[in-house]
């Protein structure tokens, strides 16, 4: 297992300085001149002059291989440097902005769970009933909305047309903890939901096989309880195909809650990646992706240690 | 034949579907003569009239026409990149998988890196950087999606080339390339086209929330996205226009999702929706059945039949009666898919979810003496007899076990399903039950995971589980089927043992179509074919001086050595050719004519009943054994 | 072992990591109490990348400078010139001006605002690597010199007609001399409270201010909101008290709201550019063509939803002192004329080129739609390429386009606003590729150095025949700036014209109702 685990370090370890040396060469190919932008903001223009002493301000004119060995020196050193338009410590932007991504994913990956798992299990144990057909359909409805659709149509119904709950933002929880739940609502639910539709398709299928094997028929012969049955040797047998789809949609969703952030205004890590790309703050782009890289390389090793505990027969291997 | 039938008939629906939403956007100058990018300024967000069916966007310019322009765009961005993902991957898999080596470690290390990459934000940080257009669009998405296709290919080929005639085709020197893509690419094909649609809906959601951004499609070509865009701002005013565009691209994902669906379906019938019933079939209640008298019988089962749920298919089991009495071992006989195992099942309440039991009785003598019939029983006084009254040992002992329980919380939840008892108490009587099965060093085994243990191992914890609350009666269906040789002698030893050591008279049910062994253990024999018993009576005798021809055949079909014994597993019969006829392809009168060696004309005429002996200790079904009345093949068209 | 003891591993497990995180992001932020009642909270547009005093990094970032730093000039409400930390201001001669300070202008640090401090301010923007919006305009200044504390001298090389205007930029504050690169002191009505970035800035008001009942508001929070249709739903919600670059699309809404208001100008202009240096526009006919080409009235519907100004010729910006209206050097819409320019250039059957604009900014694509669709009706073929912002300026500055869009304001009412746009001594991405006049540079030099107003408005008028006839940008319109607030919002004004961008100075005297 130590072993299993340190092998899988070091090759995330390699992953990341492949995936650092991509960005870093993506971000010189790229056209546009942080320097020029950040004095041209909203349509204005400055000196020729002025520019380039902003660009020696910002280290802009060092060789390029110097800058690549820098940067791969201070990364090694778990350290982002400072963004080169505000001089802003990035790591502390990035420890204020990641709990708040992390934050819609996880209340609604909570929600999608709550939701998704009960109906994939009942769908699946009656396949084919009722329930699993009007379940499916809807199932497949949703699946159907892109996010940015549902986050959009949300908006319109819950903020525009009922005035329920805002449209967007962000407050913090410790300044109004009630505004900052109202706020999360709706970009937890668009996350959530589309989810829930993943969860629920891979519970159902999941189900289907399990229920199905020969121990659960030995589970009945046993004379166990129906929902015994069902939660020991059906679902808990489930669990891992569903643990590792939600592990790589948690991954997938990092990325993905750019539209969700940028259509509800909250302040979270792809919003920062968005304005640092707009930006060209270099630094700042390159410590946000190589963050984002990191935490899916680490919910895939979580993942793997999780269904190695789940299931003996991973971990006897 | 039902697969190729059931594939046409359930794609349609979603090949249409589909059809349709990608052939109407390209039929587009057909429906409307508007130009998508022809602006009208003074028009703007005019509402629908005849001219313009859904009314104008906010530059004026007709929506229809742009709505079904944009899914020009839309689908043709989608399409082709997932068009040159699929290529890219599906090379780099067969590459990997075919020759392995470097080939393999590149083919894997570089998805790996993509798909670290979240897709959205990867597709968002090169579109900006490199400026948004249709071709940035097709390259990224293209990108993005080939490692997938790269791993499926990698591992369906992977399986496929390992199959015997991709080695054996290696071995004639047939070239790599004829190889792969004349033998191991239409073989992985099915997971392939799978893919590639949830990989082509995955664009279009991609390819819009792109434009949408603003990073997608450039204006003024019309896209999906880009009018969910332009009609945000006007959403409070106009809700039409955003409509619109949101319906056309939720339709076309829904339409290639459901599509998707159905095809996965149909290449993998295993997830399929196929069963409308739940896991177990409920047995069925008959309000004119007699009850049991003699307290020597443990369980009776009459008339049973058993039809599939598909509406107007034949029974599976036409007529099955048995009497079990205490203290004795009743051997059921016969070839695979006779029905041996359904009857069993049926005295369990196990039958499979599409069985259905349509006629006869399951009557059951419990411990405390009380005679129930199970088609009366509601689901938890059923749940409180098996494994307490009645209990049963499958015939893989490899499967039969949840591998990721341990054998002690296995054995424990059996014992306090039945028996309050403390955790503590549950396990010690759990490891004395496993002694007594024979296992050595009980108290650590019995914290051993089922992969830990033997096939052998695995079915002594399954004798002992099923005893653990001392049942009157047995069912042990081919417990020794899977097992290497040694293993069934002991088993078989085991069970003759314990059947002797049970106080209370256990009445065990064995269920096999190795005669060898029914000899050694068995005091009557019930020989089944085809969905009937078609001989029945004391072991001895039956083994002896068998009167129905099948029951011959079994006989002298049975295998002089052990090695025999063990490849043989029941699947055919070296004395009689052809095998057991399907239940929906039975002859008419005698099922067993077709193979039978002495069938007269008049068997397929008449269906034999099951004719008792003289003295009624056993009974035969065949127009030719010495039980047959008579007069029987002269009554044909009184039978008929 | 009861059923609902089954799942408990896994269960427990996910409660604790769940439980983990949910404490993690409720840990508090940077402690910040409830925003009080009278604190002002202002919807910007963006958020301002950087508040360096001397940089113009964008109209948010402008508007918080100017709550934090004041320089010795400055405007009213009304946009006429004032004076801020000078108390007066006498010129002895055409190149020497004496400013006397405020004697109670002090710094956010409490020390008074010296001649010392107007002199290292000055000497910061003019020195030697500065990255200051106003080196170039302020090397016209030859010497400052501290007559005493509070009386300082500043003598120009040449007369300037719009020194005063360029002192009360929001890029030329005055800031302690004890100011680092890291903490910049100023002398603001209010002063830095709390920050985060892209999120918001908190500031309060200062109780040191040299203007003793201003400001009116105990404190302004701003907040980002990227999105415009956001922006104004925060404002509808009640989430912010007031916003800047309020939607087109939301004018008529808030104009029949009973809770809101609006107060709006004609500021910025919207014209399109040309890479200069080959193909059919280095012909000044071909440019007249593309202006003679466009309904700018669609413009201004399509882009603007109707909110502003068809723009024909010379962008004079609204409050300027000269009128320099002259219909015959305009271009109005009219198409056999335009077709019949780009015969005469030799063009009669049209020509294929990209038109860059911006997918960032709506207005600017929006503009680019319809202009596209007008050159098309003359011929001329354009692909839009719409890169993000940064890629379109980097395009612009590096020629890589054939027409462009822009918008922009100047930084203050006078014809010599246009200063950035046309000389080409300093060419950037706001003035066509390649385009050189000795002309136009020549006649924007007179009018700048000369103080005498009726001499000035004659180099004007020639400035507009000569825009006319070497088509340096083709003019399309002038856009509606608005700012919308609620109703209980009272004394903020929408400074004129190009002032629009000072509006901040007019949050010295907002306060509720």
């Amino acid at each position: 297992m130590l072993a299993f685990i340190s092998r899988r370090m070091a090759a995330a370890v390699a992953m990341l300085l492949v995936i650092g040396t991509i960005i870093f060469s993506l971000l010189i190919i790229v056209p546009g001149d942080p320097a020029e932008l950040l004095l041209s903001t909203g349509g204005g223009s400055a000196s020729a002059e002025a520019i380039a002493n902003l660009r020696v301000n910002m280290g802009l004119d060092k060789p390029v291989l110097t800058q690549y060995v820098t940067f791969l020196y201070n990364t090694a050193r778990l350290d982002f440097g400072t963004s080169i338009v505000d001089n802003g410590s990035i790591s502390s932007v990035i420890a204020l902005r990641l709990p708040r991504t992390l934050e819609i994913i996880i209340a609604g990956t909570i929600f999608a769970l709550l939701l998704a798992i009960p109906a994939g299990t009942a769908a699946g144990l009656r396949a084919g009933g009722k329930f699993d057909i009007t379940a499916s359909a809807i199932n497949a409805l949703l699946t159907s909305i892109p996010g940015f659709v549902l986050g959009t149509l949300f908006i319109f119904f819950f903020a525009q047309v009922l005035g329920w709950l805002p449209a967007g933002g962000y407050v913090a929880f410790a300044t109004n903890p009630m505004q900052h739940l109202q706020m999360l609502v709706l970009p937890a639910l668009t996350v959530g939901l589309h989810l829930a539709t993943i969860v629920f398709r891979m519970t159902r299928a999941s189900v289907l096989e399990m229920r199905g094997h020969d121990w659960v028929r030995t589970a009945v012969a046993k004379g166990l309880r129906r929902k015994r049955v069902v939660r020991r040797h059906i679902l808990y047998n489930a669990l891992g195909p569903i643990i590792t789809v939600v592990g790589l949609q948690l991954g997938i969703l990092l990325g993905s809650t750019v539209l969700v952030e940028f259509i509800y205004n909250w302040p979270g890590l792809s919003g920062l990646l968005v304005s640092a790309v707009e930006q060209r703050d270099y630094p700042t782009v390159r410590a946000v992706i190589l963050t984002v890289a990191a935490i899916f390389i680490g919910i895939n090793l979580v993942i793997d240690i999780l269904s190695s505990l789940l299931d003996p027969r991973i971990r006897l291997q | 034949m039902m697969s190729v039938r059931n594939f046409h008939k359930r794609m349609i629906l979603p090949s249409l579907f589909l059809a349709a939403l990608i052939i109407i956007p390209f039929a587009a100058p057909l429906i409307t003569a508007d130009d998508p990018v022809k602006i009208a300024v003074r028009y703007r967000l005019a509402a629908p009239d005849l001219e313009h069916w859904l009314g104008r966007d906010e530059f004026g310019r007709d929506r229809l026409a742009r709505v079904l322009y944009g899914g020009q765009v839309s689908l043709t961005v989608a399409f082709v990149a997932t068009t040159i993902a699929c290529i890219i991957g599906t090379f780099f898999g067969l590459v990997g998988a075919y020759f392995r080596g470097p080939s393999e470690f590149v083919t894997s290390r570089l998805s790996d890196i993509v798909l670290c990459f979240p897709p959205i934000l990867l597709a968002l940080l090169v579109v900006t950087l490199f400026g948004p257009g249709s071709v940035t669009l097709v390259a990224v998405l293209s990108v993005l999606y080939f490692p997938t296709f790269a791993r499926i290919t990698f591992s369906e080929a992977l399986r496929v080339t390992s199959l015997d005639f991709v080695e054996a085709s290696r071995a004639l020197g047939t070239p790599s390339y004829r190889i792969v893509l004349g033998t191991v690419l239409p073989n992985i094909a099915g997971p392939l086209s799978v893919q590639y649609s949830l990989t082509a809906a995955a664009a279009i959601t991609i390819e819009s929330g792109l434009s949408f951004l603003g990073l997608g499609v450039v204006p003024p070509a019309p896209s999906w996205g880009q009018m969910i865009r332009g009609a945000r701002q006007f959403m409070n005013q106009d809700p039409l226009g955003i409509m619109i565009p949101c319906a056309a691209l939720v339709l076309t994902i829904f339409a290639i999702n459901f599509f998707c669906d159905r095809l996965r379906d149909t290449l993998d019938p295993k997830g399929a929706s196929g069963s409308s019933m739940d896991e177990v079939s409920k047995p069925k209640a008959q309000a004119d059945a007699p009850t049991i008298k003699d307290p020597d019988v443990v369980a009776v089962i009459n008339k049973l039949r058993l039809e599939t749920a598909h509406f107007g298919t034949p029974a599976v089991i036409e007529d099955v009666s048995l009497i079990l009495r205490a203290n004795q071992c009743t051997a059921l006989v016969g070839e695979s898919g006779s029905g041996k195992s359904l009857s069993s099942l049926a005295l369990m309440g196990l039958l499979p979810g599409a069985i259905r039991q349509v006629g006869g009785t399951l009557q059951l003598r419990r411990k405390s003496d009380e005679v129930v019939d199970l088609g009366f029983l509601d689901a938890r006084t059923l749940e409180d007899i098996r494994g307490n009254d009645i209990a049963m040992i499958f015939q893989e002992p490899m499967t039969s076990l949840n591998p990721i329980h341990k054998i002690s919380d296995q054995m424990i939840e059996a014992i306090t399903a039945h028996r309050p008892m403390s955790r503590s108490d549950a396990r010690a009587h759990a490891i004395a039950l496993l002694k007594r099965v024979g296992m050595n060093d009980a108290e650590r085994r019995i914290d051993s995971y089922p992969d830990q243990m033997s096939g052998g191992m695995r079915q002594r914890v399954m004798i002992g589980m099923a005893l653990s609350c001392e049942p009157r009666l047995l069912i042990a269906d081919e417990p020794t089927t899977a097992l290497d040789v040694t293993i069934q002698a002991e088993i078989i030893e085991l069970l003759q043992t314990l059947r002797q050591d049970q106080g209370n008279g256990l009445s065990l049910l064995f269920i096999s179509h190795n005669l060898g062994v029914v000899a050694d253990i068995a005091d009557r024999v019930a020989v089944m074919y085809s969905g009937l018993i078609v001989e029945e009576g004391p072991a001895a005798q039956i083994l002896r001086d068998p009167h129905h021809p099948y029951t011959r055949a079994l006989i002298e079909s049975m295998p002089s050595s052990h090695e025999e014994l063990n490849s043989a597993r029941g699947d055919r019969l070296p004395a009689i050719s052809g095998t057991p006829p399907l239940p929906s392809a039975r002859p008419s009168g005698c099922t067993f004519r077709d193979r039978c060696p002495i069938a007269l004309p008049a068997c397929a005429d008449i269906r034999p009943a099951l004719y008792p002996s003289a003295d009624g200790e056993r009974a035969v079904r065949c127009l030719r054994a010495p039980e047959a009345p008579a007069g029987v093949m002269n009554h044909q068209t009184e039978a008929a | 072992m009861t059923p609902s003891d089954c799942l408990s591993p896994t269960r427990r497990g996910v409660l604790i990591s769940l439980g983990a995180g949910i404490v993690a992001m409720s840990l508090p932020q940077g402690t910040l109490a409830q925003t009080p009642a009278s604190v002002l909270k202002f919807g910007l547009s963006t958020f301002p990348p950087t508040i360096k005093p001397f940089d113009n990094t964008g109209g948010a970032a402008n508007t918080v400078k100017l709550m934090l730093y004041r320089g010795l000039m400055g405007y009213d409400a009304s946009g006429k010139l004032v004076t801020e930390l000078a108390d007066s201001f006498s010129w002895t001669d055409p190149t020497t001006v004496v400013f006397k300070l405020r004697p109670n202008a002090v710094f956010h640090d409490g020390s008074p605002v010296t001649s010392a401090d107007v002199a290292f301010s000055l000497n910061a923007i003019t020195k030697e690597g500065s990255t200051a919006f106003l080196k170039s305009d302020l090397k016209i200044i030859s010497a400052v010199e501290a007559v005493d504390d509070k009386t300082v001298k500043i003598t120009l090389k040449a007369p300037s007609a719009i020194f005063l205007d360029l002192l009360a930029s929001y890029c030329c504050p005055v800031i302690s001399k004890k100011s680092t690169d890291s903490e910049t002191i100023g002398a603001g009505p209010f002063t830095l409270k709390g920050s985060e970035k892209n999120v918001y800035i908190e500031v309060a008001r200062f109780k040191d201010f040299y203007m003793a009942d201003q400001p009116r508001v105990e404190g302004i929070r701003f907040v980002a909101y990227a999105d415009e249709n956001l922006r104004y739903a925060a404002l509808e919600a009640g989430d912010v008290d007031l916003i800047e670059y309020l939607p087109w699309t939301q004018f008529d809404t808030v104009e029949a709201s009973k809770t809101l208001k609006m107060k709006a100008t004609l500021g910025p202009f919207m014209f399109l550019l040309f890479n200069v240096t080959s193909g059919p526009f280095a012909n000044p006919k071909v440019r007249q063509a593309v202006g003679y080409a466009i309904e700018r009235q669609d413009v201004v519907e399509a882009a603007f939803a109707g909110r502003g100004e068809p723009l024909f010729g010379f962008p004079n910006p609204r409050g300027s002192t000269f009128d320099l209206a002259d219909p015959a050097h305009e271009w109005k819409y009219d198409v056999e004329k335009a077709k019949a320019l780009l015969t005469e250039a030799g063009y009669a059957n049209g020509f294929e080129c990209r038109l860059l604009a911006t997918a960032t900014y709506g207005m600017h694509q929006d503009t680019a739609s319809v202009v596209q669709a007008y050159l098309g009706a003359i011929g001329i073929n354009a692909t839009l390429d719409l890169p993000d912002w940064g890629t379109r300026v980097t395009a612009g500055k590096e020629g890589k386009y054939d027409i462009a869009v822009h918008g922009t304001s100047g930084n203050y009412n006078d014809p010599d606003a246009l200063w950035s746009l046309l000389y080409s001594g300093n060419p950037s991405y706001l003035q066509s590729f390649g385009f050189k006049s000795a002309r136009i540079d020549g006649l924007l030099e007179q009018g700048r150095n000369e103080v005498d107003p009726d001499k000035r408005k004659a180099i004007y008028q020639q400035l507009v025949v000569a825009y006319y006839e070497e088509v340096p940008q083709v003019p399309l319109n002038w856009r509606i700036q608005a700012y919308a607030m609620k109703q209980s919002v009272e004394g903020f004004e929408q400074l004129p014209g190009f002032l629009s961008g000072s509006s901040g100075y007019a949050l010295d005297e907002t306060k509720f109702a």
